[in-house]
């Protein structure tokens, strides 16, 4: 964005088009002007060190009770301000588990599965857009359709037809947010290859006799590493949502181990009087996710790359 | 155009040749419905009796033979929980999926365009701020949380709505919202973005040098030139809702759709149904995808589409 102060005011570069001059071309791009960009930075970075913090160190945190241990006389208790007690103070859930103990143990498979899903899909993506944009040729437009096939056959379906085939498992939901998501890394990688190949760095290596495999590890690989790190952070908030969705769904993991989009699933048939099961389990996605994106936006402020954003708008099946 | 559109309309059916064709490879080649369909303690002899019932003895080539010219006069294969032929199935629920994601597109676009145009026209001031905030929010929180979120507040407390199922419009109202707001905050700030550098340039500060007002230049000189990326994102946001979470918001609602079609066939271990909706719906994305693009271009012939 031009950071003009007079909103009427002519740009000094109007007309031109806008990848041109460097801005960007997203909602994204856009929010971040808005913000104060620290202030989002730090709101966003805060949060996810406490989710994180929160994920690893949980059952080591003091006053938090077991989150498997049922107390059926005291199921569906009111949290606190509800007429609830400090002994549970977000409620209990239909079986008189605390709801606060079990949120906290679901932060660890809900962030862990999205977290491996989106480590996998920056690597597999990330090898195949350098090969594809540095190599070229038929292995370029092999590797691009492959891509261009995977936008038009969205997670969802791949995870319907998944889990129909080999039954519902962590390890297959892992798998399905990380087929859904390779592509974007693949699109940005090959698009930041393709104008770094012509670069003089790039070219004196050629010339000096480096391998194909040394200067995309060496010269490339390392050009891209920002870009690709923001991309996973943006990344890495959808896996989140959808690794919500799928457990919500029971694709993923199974009870008697816990996820946030689990207690959802366990928690519907309570809304009429235990609406806080299902309120407190969405509102920590809600939180983590929009922790992740206040720290993605802050990230694009360092490194903006318009075409990259643009892949992400889309990308369908979100 | 002709020979362009005839170019991409090969191109669609290429990608949806491929996508089946994958979907093939798991349903037969890494499994098949018959294993799927019994119980893991099942024998061999079980699993090859029934193999042989399905006619899945067959050579695979057959098979696919098979699959593929079903494809083309609409014959999905037989789904065996319910015994009737998957496609009659699946295009029963088709209507209740398309009826949603419509209302869900009408929630995005009439929330959208005057968000967007809202926080352009006070740009940097409060309501900019507001759509903003509204935005992020809508982005990050799980859209079937929304859902339960509107049924607890609007059918439980308020009791204005009814719960569940699809009997009429109003159960229409709380499912298009809780599909259509997280489209609503990405595309009213792609609507703000646009207008806000329309009106930086020349013909906008003509127009509003001339005295005409800052609401009458957004409404009648920038959203028009922002009218094709808006259309654009639109068709994006649509093929998301297809195949994205209306198959959750058809769990939360009891909507009756082709999601919610898809999600009882896995309980039931019905392959050939599961497999049946998956293809409509990659089908339905392609063509929407497809649709889009012409849509752009009949708006904006300037557009360059490869």
């Amino acid at each position: 964005m031009t950071a003009t102060e007079n909103p009427v005011g002519p740009a000094p570069d109007t007309g031109t088009d806008a990848a041109a001059t460097g801005e960007s071309v997203t909602v994204m791009g856009d929010l971040r002007s808005h913000l104060l960009k620290s202030k989002a930075g730090i709101a966003g970075i805060i949060i996810c060190f406490l989710f994180a913090l929160v994920a690893i160190i949980g059952p080591w945190l003091p006053f938090i009770k077991d989150p498997a241990q049922q107390s059926l006389p005291d199921k569906l208790t009111p949290p606190v301000g509800w007429g609830g007690t400090w002994s549970h103070p977000l409620g209990t859930d239909q079986l008189g588990r605390d709801i606060l103990a079990r949120l906290i143990d679901g932060a660890r498979i809900s962030l862990l599965v999205s977290l491996v899903a989106v480590i996998i899909a920056a690597i597999l993506g990330t090898a195949l857009g350098l090969i594809a944009g540095y190599i070229g040729g038929k292995i370029d437009t092999l590797i691009i359709s492959a891509a261009d096939v995977q936008m038009a056959f969205p997670g969802v379906l791949a995870g319907l037809i998944l889990v129909a085939a080999f039954g519902p498992s962590v390890w297959l939901v892992i798998i399905v947010i990380a087929i859904s998501s390779w592509m974007v890394f693949t699109r940005v990688g090959r698009g930041l290859v393709f104008t770094l190949k012509t670069s003089l760095y790039v070219e004196a290596s050629e010339l000096a006799g480096a391998s194909s495999r040394r200067i995309m590890w060496r010269h490339l690989l390392p050009n891209l590493v920002s870009s690709l790190i923001t991309l996973s952070v943006l990344e890495l908030a959808a896996a989140i949502l959808s690794e919500s969705a799928f457990a919500f769904l029971g694709f993923g993991v199974q009870p008697p181990r816990s996820s946030w989009g689990l207690m959802i699933q366990q928690g519907r048939n309570y809304i009429t009087d235990g609406w806080w099961i299902v309120t407190f389990a969405g509102m920590a996605i809600a939180i983590v996710v929009l922790g992740v994106n206040l720290l993605s936006l802050w990230l694009q402020s360092f490194n903006d790359v318009a075409e990259r954003e643009q892949i992400i708008l889309e990308r369908p099946g979100g | 155009m002709l020979r362009w559109l005839a170019r991409r309309i090969i191109a669609a059916a290429l990608v949806v040749f491929v996508v089946t064709s994958l979907v093939f490879v798991v349903t037969h080649i890494f499994t098949d419905p018959a294993t799927v369909s019994l119980p893991l303690e099942a024998t061999e002899e079980h699993r090859a009796n029934r193999r042989a019932v399905l006619g899945l003895d067959r050579p695979l080539s057959v098979q696919y033979w098979d699959f593929v010219s079903g494809l083309v006069v609409g014959d999905l294969g037989e789904s065996f929980w319910q015994s009737q032929p998957a496609s009659k199935l699946v295009f029963e629920r088709l209507p209740a999926t398309l009826k949603l994601v419509g209302g869900a597109i009408a929630v995005t676009v009439l929330l959208a365009a005057p968000m967007g145009m809202l926080a352009a026209w006070w740009e940097r001031r409060f309501a900019d701020h507001a759509v903003l905030g509204f935005s992020m929010v809508s982005i990050s929180a799980p859209p079937f949380w929304i859902g339960y979120l509107l049924i607890i507040v609007f059918a439980v407390q308020l009791g204005w709505v009814p719960t569940f199922g699809s009997s009429g419009f109003v159960s229409l109202i709380l499912p298009s919202f809780a599909i259509g707001l997280a489209s609503a905050g990405r595309l009213a700030q792609m609507t703000r973005r646009g207008i806000v550098e329309e009106l930086r340039k020349p013909y906008a500060v003509t127009a509003l040098s001339r005295g005409f007002s800052r609401s009458y230049t957004i409404v009648h000189h920038t959203f028009r030139n922002v009218a094709s990326g808006f259309v654009t994102m639109t068709g994006w946001e649509l093929t998301r809702m297809f195949t994205g979470y209306t198959v959750v918001i058809e769990v939360v609602f009891a909507w009756p759709g082709v999601g919610r079609l898809a999600i009882h066939a896995i309980e039931n271990r019905d392959l050939i149904l599961v497999q049946a909706a998956v293809v409509v719906l990659a089908t339905l994305v392609v063509v929407t995808n497809l649709l889009v693009d012409i849509a752009r271009r009949l708006i904006d012939p300037r557009v360059e589409l490869a």
